[in-house]
């Protein structure tokens, strides 16, 4: 991938509203287990310290300002991991009244502010596996290779 | 007393790595070897368009709405699998009545373009003999076919236009029916 990303990646955990499914999972992934901390990932308290934001839930209303103001935080080049189903594309709460369904919606509300993101990474998974988190850590690197594509089939008849 | 603390400490630190020795080394590999996937684990879903009929069963049950049938331009129409959406809940395998969707334990779905998320399927529509309208999948009119040969004659109606020949033939039957 692109050389500022080669770095460490210090990334600051941010949770908009998740179920603590994805949060726990998260955790696993800094245990001696599967230990992050081999690819240079470390969790920090601030924003301000963050190279990149892991973003679980699906944005609610009452976290969409904070959310806004953490990721208007994180010093250039920013990038965005969103974790889980609900980050991805809604989840379960695409379309409920509480929240704007997933990372999806939260773009145009991003331009609108004119908050520019640099990258982002979507890891889908209800909850993410701790091995899909270091494989989408793998893929920011450039360790692995991306294995999704987009499908149009044709039904035989 | 305070040497035969520190002694009881550094006798502590011993039995650690005493232990430390014993177990090992815990941290997998993983990207480099190959992950712990229990076979009760349940991954993204895989629609076979050989199978695939396009009823739409897949779409009803479908809790967070990630399987949906959306127009695809003029007499065709597609089941849409956003796999962002998806909680891996297997409903969707269980209610097909061909049995054309099967669960793969494939998890290594990280990406940085979301359209690589989406999976179409494209059914193509019968056209009604009487008003032309497109109305229901080819792979479905050839599911009903096979299982009732009797309905032949009414396969290619569309439902409404049904519904107007049996009011009509009601009609007829009273004496009425003359347009």
């Amino acid at each position: 991938m692109t050389r500022f990303l080669k770095k460490s990646i210090w990334v600051f955990h941010l949770n908009t509203g998740s179920c603590n499914g994805c949060d726990i999972e998260v955790l696993d992934v800094l245990t001696p287990y599967f230990d992050a901390e081999r690819f240079g990932v470390k969790r920090v308290a601030s924003p301000r310290h963050a190279d990149a934001i892991l973003l679980t839930g699906p944005i609610t209303l009452e976290s969409l300002p904070k959310v806004i103001n953490a990721i208007k935080a994180v010093p250039r080049p920013r990038i965005i991991i969103a974790l889980g189903s609900c980050a991805v594309g809604g989840g379960i709460w695409h379309d409920t009244y509480s929240t704007i369904g997933g990372y999806k919606e939260l773009t145009k509300i991003l331009e609108r502010n004119g908050i520019e993101v640099d990258a982002v990474y979507y890891v889908p998974g209800c909850p993410v596996r701790p091995e899909s988190i270091i494989y989408a850590i793998g893929l920011i690197k450039g360790l692995v290779k991306k294995k999704v594509k987009a499908k149009v089939k044709k039904a035989v008849t | 007393m305070d040497f035969k603390r520190t002694r009881i400490k550094r006798l502590g630190f011993v039995k650690a790595l005493s232990i430390a020795g014993r177990v090992g080394r815990v941290t997998r590999k993983y990207p480099f070897e190959e992950p712990l996937v229990t076979p009760d684990f349940r991954g993204k879903i895989e629609i076979s368009e050989d199978k695939c009929i396009g009823c739409g069963a897949c779409v009803n049950a479908c809790p967070p709405n990630a399987l949906e049938k959306i127009s695809y331009g003029k007499g065709l129409y597609a089941i849409k699998y956003f796999i962002g959406r998806c909680i891996y809940c297997w409903r969707c395998i269980d209610v097909c009545p061909v049995n054309a969707i099967t669960g793969s334990r494939e998890f290594e779905l990280a990406t940085n373009d979301l359209g690589d998320l989406y999976e179409l399927v494209v059914h193509d529509m019968v056209k009604c003999s009487i008003c032309g309208e497109y109305f229901i999948s080819t792979g479905q009119r050839n599911y009903v076919l096979a299982r009732s040969p009797l309905t032949e004659k009414y396969v290619n109606i569309d439902p409404n236009c049904r519904k107007d020949m049996f009011l009509q033939n009601i009609l007829k039957r009273f004496g009425g029916g003359h347009d």
